[in-house]
């Protein structure tokens, strides 16, 4: 996958530009109302219970600032990937201790056979290690800005 | 009492994540992203533990289907069973509002109505 080909799996509504929680839970449960709202969700918890089950399988901030919040779940009906942004940074148990300030949460459902979620998060990943790409994520206030990140 | 329906389903979750975990292409494949997965004897504990909260009659019909599929709750959308893609009866929409937990006749897989 290409990361001019990611645009399409972020919208708007699924983007914090100011996420305000600080700890782990929090950030998640900030993040997980997000999804439910904005796609109508029944089952907040059961997305939120996976995605804590995940970070206990091993942190999903795999340092530099950046977060990868994974997982399949029923209570999902499509891929769904949210962008997340922290000026001051949460405590995401980082595996470089440092402070979590980009979020890239991405779930699917279990019957996504082509693991089409592994190839959104391993572009998202790759987008990741650019430093400029990451520089300019860190600033980011608006969609537009955002998807133009993805294409240059 | 818990809602039953909604632990079966965090059950299958974790199951499926444990099971991708274990999995040597999807686990070699993240590892290469740079994740870590280190803590599977966590969530075999964390399985157990919700396993305990669930009914264990209901219990022992998702780990008797589970054995047939390799999922056993799938989702309902549009009246169908994604399991084997029959037409369920209409009933059924309101027989999950009481909180009933429904099987699938055709394919015997637990419905989960989102
Ligand atoms: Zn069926």
């Amino acid at each position: 996958m290409k990361t001019e080909e990611l645009r399409e799996y972020f919208q708007e509504s699924l983007c914090i530009f100011n996420l305000q929680a600080r700890d782990k839970k929090s950030a998640l449960e900030e993040m997980v109302d997000r999804i439910s709202r904005e796609c109508r969700l029944k089952d907040r918890d059961i997305i939120l219970e996976m995605l804590l089950n995940r970070e206990s399988l091993g942190s999903t901030a795999i340092g530099k600032g950046v977060a990868f919040p994974h997982g399949r779940t029923l209570a999902i009906q499509e891929l769904t990937v949210l962008f997340a942004r922290s000026a001051d940074g949460v405590n995401f148990d980082s595996l470089d201790k440092k402070p979590t300030h980009l979020f890239f949460l991405i779930i699917a459902p279990p019957q996504d056979k082509e693991n089409l979620y592994l190839q959104v998060l391993g572009c998202v990943v790759e987008l990741i290690k650019n430093a400029s790409k990451r520089r300019k994520l860190m600033e980011v206030t608006s969609f537009p800005e955002l998807q133009a990140i993805f294409d240059s | 009492m818990e809602d039953q329906a909604k632990l079966l389903v965090a059950l299958q979750d974790l199951d499926l994540l444990i099971k991708e975990a274990r999995d040597s292409d999807t686990s070699t494949e993240l590892k290469e992203m740079g994740f870590k997965l280190d803590g599977v004897a966590k969530l075999q504990e964390a399985r157990d533990k919700l396993a305990k909260r669930i009914d264990p009659q209901l219990l022992n019909r998702y780990e008797r289907v589970a054995r047939s599929y390799d999922r056993a709750i799938v989702p309902v959308t549009d009246n169908f069973c994604l399991g084997c893609f029959v037409t369920l009866p209409t009933s059924y929409q309101s027989l999950q509002n009481k909180n009933q937990i429904l099987t699938c006749e055709s394919c015997g897989r637990i419905l989960y109505f989102p």
